[in-house]
C-alpha cells in the first residue's frame, strides 16, 4: 500500500539531491537547476499532503503558485546569467572573483 | 504488487534517478535533459496523487516554459561542460554529508510525525481550484500578476542591450 | 461581494500603488520626452497617496483580516506600513536619477515601477496572514530586489551580486518553502490562524520534533530577508554591487517587512492566546534560538565593519549589526518588544537613508566609495560632514539621538523579560559599533588629506534633504511623551485575541 510517508521520503530524497546540487556545482545555470529540484520536493509534499492528511485543496492552490514564482524566479536568474557571461564569457560562480570576502 | 504501487515505483525511480544525474552529471545537456525526465516524473506522481490540474500545469509551466528557458540558457552561454574534476570530488565529500543529514533529518520527521489523516478522494480538481482562486485565495491570484509583470519587465530590461537614452 | 467591498476598503494602500503602478508603466511605455518627469511624478504621488491612506487606516485602528484572512490589518501592522511607505517615498524623494553617479543615463520608468512594487508586496509581506501569501508576498520582494540591484547590467560587479543574490535567496526561500509544506501537513490548512488553533490544541510529542525543523526551515527564509547570520553572506556583495539609492532602500524595506512578519508568524501563529504571549504550544525553545541568531547577526556584522574601508561595505555590515538589534525586539517575548521594534525601525529608517545619502553625494561629487578618499570633507563641504555626524551618532545609540531612543526600547524590552546576559552583551556590541561609526567620524573630519581639493558644492535640494534627515534623528526626542503614548496605546497586535 503506497501511503503518505512514501511520498515523503521520496520528496526528502529530491531535497537532499538539490542541496547536495546546491553545494557542489560550480555552474550557475546548474544550481538554478539544484534549485528546481527543491522547489519541486516542497510541490510533492504539497500535494501528497493535500491528498492524505489535510483532505483540502489548499496545498494544491499553493503547488500553482509555487510553480508560478518559480517560472518567475528563474526567467530574472537566466536573463542575469546571460547578461553575466556576455560580460565575462564564463557563467562559472568561482570566476566571480571581484566580490570578496 | 498492486498496480498503484507499481506505478508509484516507477515514478519514483524516474525521479529520483534523473535528479541524481542532474546533480552528479558533468556534462550540463545531460543534467538539463534529466531535469526534463525528473519534471515528468513529478507529473506522474501528481497524477497518482489525484492532483490533474496541476499535473498538468507541472508539464506546460516547467517542462513547456522552466526547461525551454534553461535550455536556451545553456544554449546560449555555451558552457556545454563543466569542467574541473579536482574541485568537484573535494567538494562532493563535504556536500554529500549535509544533503545527505539533511536527508536523514527530513526522512525521520516524515515517519516519526502522526500526521492527520484526513483523505482527499480523488476527483477532478480543475472546478474546485477555479473556484479558490476567485474565491478564498484571490488576493495571491491577483497579486502573482504583479509578480510576472515585474519579473517580464525586470527580464526584459537586464537582458536588452543599452538603449540610448 | 460584500467580503471584496469591506477587504478593498482596508485595502486603499495597496491599491493606491497598485494604480500608480499601472500608470508609471504606461507613461513608460508611451510618453516621449516628458517621460523621467511623468513617471517621476506618479511615483511620487502614488506614495504619497498611498502613505495618506495608510494613515487613515492608522487612525482609524482597525483590525480585521481581510481577503478571507489572506491580510491581516491591525494598528501593529498599520505602524508599520507607515514606515514601509515612508521609506520608498523619502528614498524617492531624497535620492534621484540626478544626484546618483551610478544611475546616470538610465531609464528611470523601469526602476521607478520597482520601486511601487517593491513597496506594494512589502506591505503584503508585513500583513500576510495566510502561508500562501506570506510566500508570494516573500518571493515578489526578492525578485523585485533581485531585478533592481541588476539593474545597473553593464556594471561586472553589479551583475555577480545580483547573480549572488537570486541563486541565495532562491535556496533560502526554497527551504522555507519544505517548512511550510511541513506545516501544511501538520495544521491541515494554509491559514496562519488556522495553523495557530492547531498548535495551541496541543502537539504531541512525537510532533515536537517536525515543528523544531519547520522552525529551522522557514528561519532560513526569514533570515535571508532580514540578513541574519547565517544567512547574511549575500549582504554587503549585494550592498556594494547596487547602485547607491536601490541599496538605501534595500537596506531598509525587504529588512523591515522581513521582521514584521517574523513578528507575526512567531508571535501570531507560534503562540498559545490568553497567557503569556510568547509560550509556544510545543515548548520548543525557539526564543533560545532567535536569541542565539540575533547575538550572532550582531557581533559578526560589528565585527566585520570594523576593517572595511568601502563605505558601502561599511553600511552593509553596520545593517546586518542592526538587524541583530533589531531582533532583540522579537525575543523579548512581548508587547514593549514588538514596540520596540516599531520604534527601532522607525529610527533606523531615517538613520540609514541619510547615511546613504551621504555616500551618494559624496560619490556623485568625488567618484568614490572609499573611506580613504574621504578626509578633508569637513572643510570640503561642512554641512555634509555635519549631517553625517548626525547619523553616525544616531547609528551608535549616542542621546540626543533617536537612534539612542531605539536601543533603549528594545533594551528595556530585554531587560524587563530578564534576560540580563543578552542585554550586556547587546551592549557591548553596541561599544565595539561605536569604534567604526566614530572612525568615519574622524576620518572625514580631523585626518589630513585632499587639501588640494575643491569645496563640494551640493545643490539646493541635496542640502535640504540632509538637513530634514539630520533633523529628523533629533526632533523626536523632544516629542518622548508623544511617541511613549502612542506606542503604548495604539501597537496591537492582532493575533485573533
Amino acid at each position: 500500500m503506497i501511503g503518505l510517508s512514501h511520498y515523503l521520503v521520496l520528496s526528502a530524497g529530491l531535497f537532499g539531491l538539490g542541496i547536495l546540487g546546491l553545494l557542489t556545482r560550480r555552474n550557475a545555470v546548474n544550481v538554478l537547476m539544484s534549485i528546481e529540484l527543491i522547489l519541486n520536493s516542497a510541490n510533492l509534499n504539497l500535494v501528497a499532503f493535500s491528498r492524505y492528511a489535510a483532505g483540502n485543496l489548499g496545498g494544491q492552490v499553493f503547488a500553482v503558485f509555487v510553480i508560478v514564482v518559480a517560472a518567475a524566479e528563474v526567467a530574472v536568474a537566466l536573463a542575469i546569467v546571460l547578461t553575466l557571461y556576455r560580460l565575462r564569457r564564463t557563467p562559472n560562480l568561482d570566476d566571480a572573483q571581484v566580490l570578496k570576502g | 504488487m498492486s498496480g498503484e504501487a507499481a506505478v508509484f515505483w516507477v515514478f519514483a525511480a524516474l525521479t529520483l534517478g534523473s535528479a541524481a544525474i542532474v546533480v552528479l552529471s558533468r556534462t550540463l545537456i545531460y543534467s538539463a535533459f534529466a531535469l526534463l525526465v525528473t519534471f515528468f516524473g513529478v507529473a506522474g506522481l501528481y497524477v497518482l496523487l489525484g492532483a490533474d490540474f496541476l499535473a498538468a500545469t507541472q508539464l506546460l509551466v516547467y517542462v513547456g516554459g522552466i526547461l525551454v528557458l534553461l535550455l536556451f540558457g545553456v544554449m546560449l552561454t555555451h558552457k556545454i561542460y563543466d569542467l574541473d574534476l579536482r574541485t568537484e570530488t573535494t567538494q562532493l565529500a563535504s556536500g554529500l554529508w549535509v544533503a545527505g543529514g539533511l536527508f536523514v533529518v527530513l526522512t525521520a520527521v516524515a515517519l516519526k510525525t502522526e500526521w492527520p489523516a484526513r483523505a482527499r478522494l480523488p476527483a477532478s480538481t480543475t472546478t474546485p481550484i477555479g473556484r479558490l482562486f476567485l474565491g478564498e485565495y484571490l488576493l495571491p491570484f491577483e497579486a502573482a500578476s504583479v509578480l510576472l509583470l515585474v519579473a517580464l519587465m525586470g527580464a526584459a530590461m537586464i537582458v536588452r542591450r543599452r538603449r540610448d537614452a | 461581494m460584500q467580503e471584496l467591498s469591506r477587504s478593498l476598503s482596508a485595502f486603499r494602500p495597496e491599491l493606491a500603488l497598485l494604480i500608480g503602478l499601472a500608470l508609471v508603466v504606461l507613461a513608460d511605455t508611451f510618453l516621449g520626452r516628458a517621460r523621467d518627469f511623468a513617471t517621476r511624478l506618479l511615483t511620487v504621488a502614488a506614495l504619497a497617496g498611498a502613505l495618506g491612506a495608510a494613515l487613515a487606516l492608522a487612525t482609524a485602528g482597525t483590525r480585521e483580516t481581510i481577503f478571507s484572512g489572506m491580510l491581516v490589518i491591525d494598528p501593529l501592522g498599520s505602524a508599520l506600513e507607515l514606515i514601509l511607505i515612508a521609506s520608498g517615498l523619502l528614498t524617492v524623494l531624497a535620492f534621484g536619477f540626478r544626484n546618483s553617479r551610478e544611475l546616470h543615463g538610465l531609464g528611470q520608468g523601469e526602476l521607478y515601477s520597482l520601486v511601487l512594487a517593491l513597496v506594494l508586496s512589502c506591505l503584503l509581506l508585513a500583513a500576510a496572514g495566510d502561508v500562501v501569501m506570506l510566500y508570494l508576498a516573500l518571493e515578489m520582494v526578492s525578485i523585485t530586489s533581485y531585478v533592481m540591484v541588476a539593474y545597473l547590467k553593464g556594471d561586472r560587479l553589479s551583475n555577480e551580486a545580483s547573480l549572488k543574490y537570486v541563486l541565495f535567496g532562491a535556496a533560502s526561500t526554497g527551504s522555507m518553502l519544505y517548512g511550510l509544506s511541513l506545516l501544511y501537513g501538520l495544521a491541515g490548512t494554509t491559514s496562519l490562524r488556522g495553523i495557530q488553533e492547531y498548535l495551541a490544541g496541543g502537539i504531541p510529542d512525537g510532533n515536537r520534533f517536525a515543528v523544531y525543523v519547520i522552525t529551522l526551515l522557514v528561519l532560513a527564509g526569514f533570515g535571508f530577508k532580514i540578513a541574519a547570520v547565517p544567512f547574511h553572506f549575500w549582504c554587503p556583495d549585494v550592498y556594494q554591487g547596487a547602485a547607491t539609492p536601490v541599496t538605501a532602500l534595500l537596506s531598509v524595506l525587504p529588512k523591515a517587512a522581513g521582521l514584521a512578519i517574523t513578528l507575526r508568524f512567531f508571535y501570531g501563529t507560534f503562540s498559545v492566546p490568553g497567557r503569556h504571549a510568547w509560550d509556544l504550544s510545543g515548548s520548543i525553545e525557539w526564543g533560545g534560538l532567535l536569541m542565539l541568531v540575533s547575538v550572532l547577526t550582531m557581533t559578526l556584522g560589528n565585527v566585520a565593519a570594523l576593517t572595511q574601508t568601502n563605505m558601502k561595505r561599511l553600511l552593509a555590515y553596520s545593517s546586518i549589526a542592526h538587524a541583530g538589534f533589531l531582533l532583540m525586539g522579537i525575543v523579548a517575548l512581548s508587547e514593549n518588544g514588538a514596540r520596540g521594534l516599531i520604534v527601532y525601525l522607525g529610527a533606523y529608517l531615517v538613520m540609514n537613508l541619510g547615511a546613504f545619502l551621504v555616500v551618494t553625494l559624496v560619490h556623485l561629487h568625488t567618484g568614490s566609495f572609499d573611506l580613504r578618499d574621504y578626509p578633508g570633507l569637513y572643510r570640503r563641504a561642512p554641512l555634509l560632514t555635519l549631517a553625517m555626524a548626525f547619523f553616525l551618532l544616531s547609528l551608535v545609540g549616542i542621546p540626543p539621538f533617536v537612534g539612542f531612543l531605539a536601543k533603549l526600547y528594545v533594551f528595556a524590552a530585554v531587560i524587563e523579560q530578564g534576560s540580563g546576559t543578552y542585554a550586556t552583551i547587546a551592549a557591548l556590541n553596541a561599544a565595539v559599533a561605536a569604534y567604526y561609526y566614530f572612525k568615519v567620524l574622524k576620518v572625514m573630519t580631523i585626518d589630513p588629506g585632499n587639501e588640494d581639493q575643491p569645496a563640494i558644492e551640493l545643490a539646493l535640494a541635496d542640502k535640504a534633504w540632509l538637513a530634514a534627515f539630520a533633523l529628523a534623528n533629533v526632533v523626536p526626542l523632544l516629542f518622548w511623551d508623544r511617541i511613549e503614548g502612542w506606542a503604548r496605546g495604539a501597537l496591537v497586535l492582532y493575533a485573533g485575541r
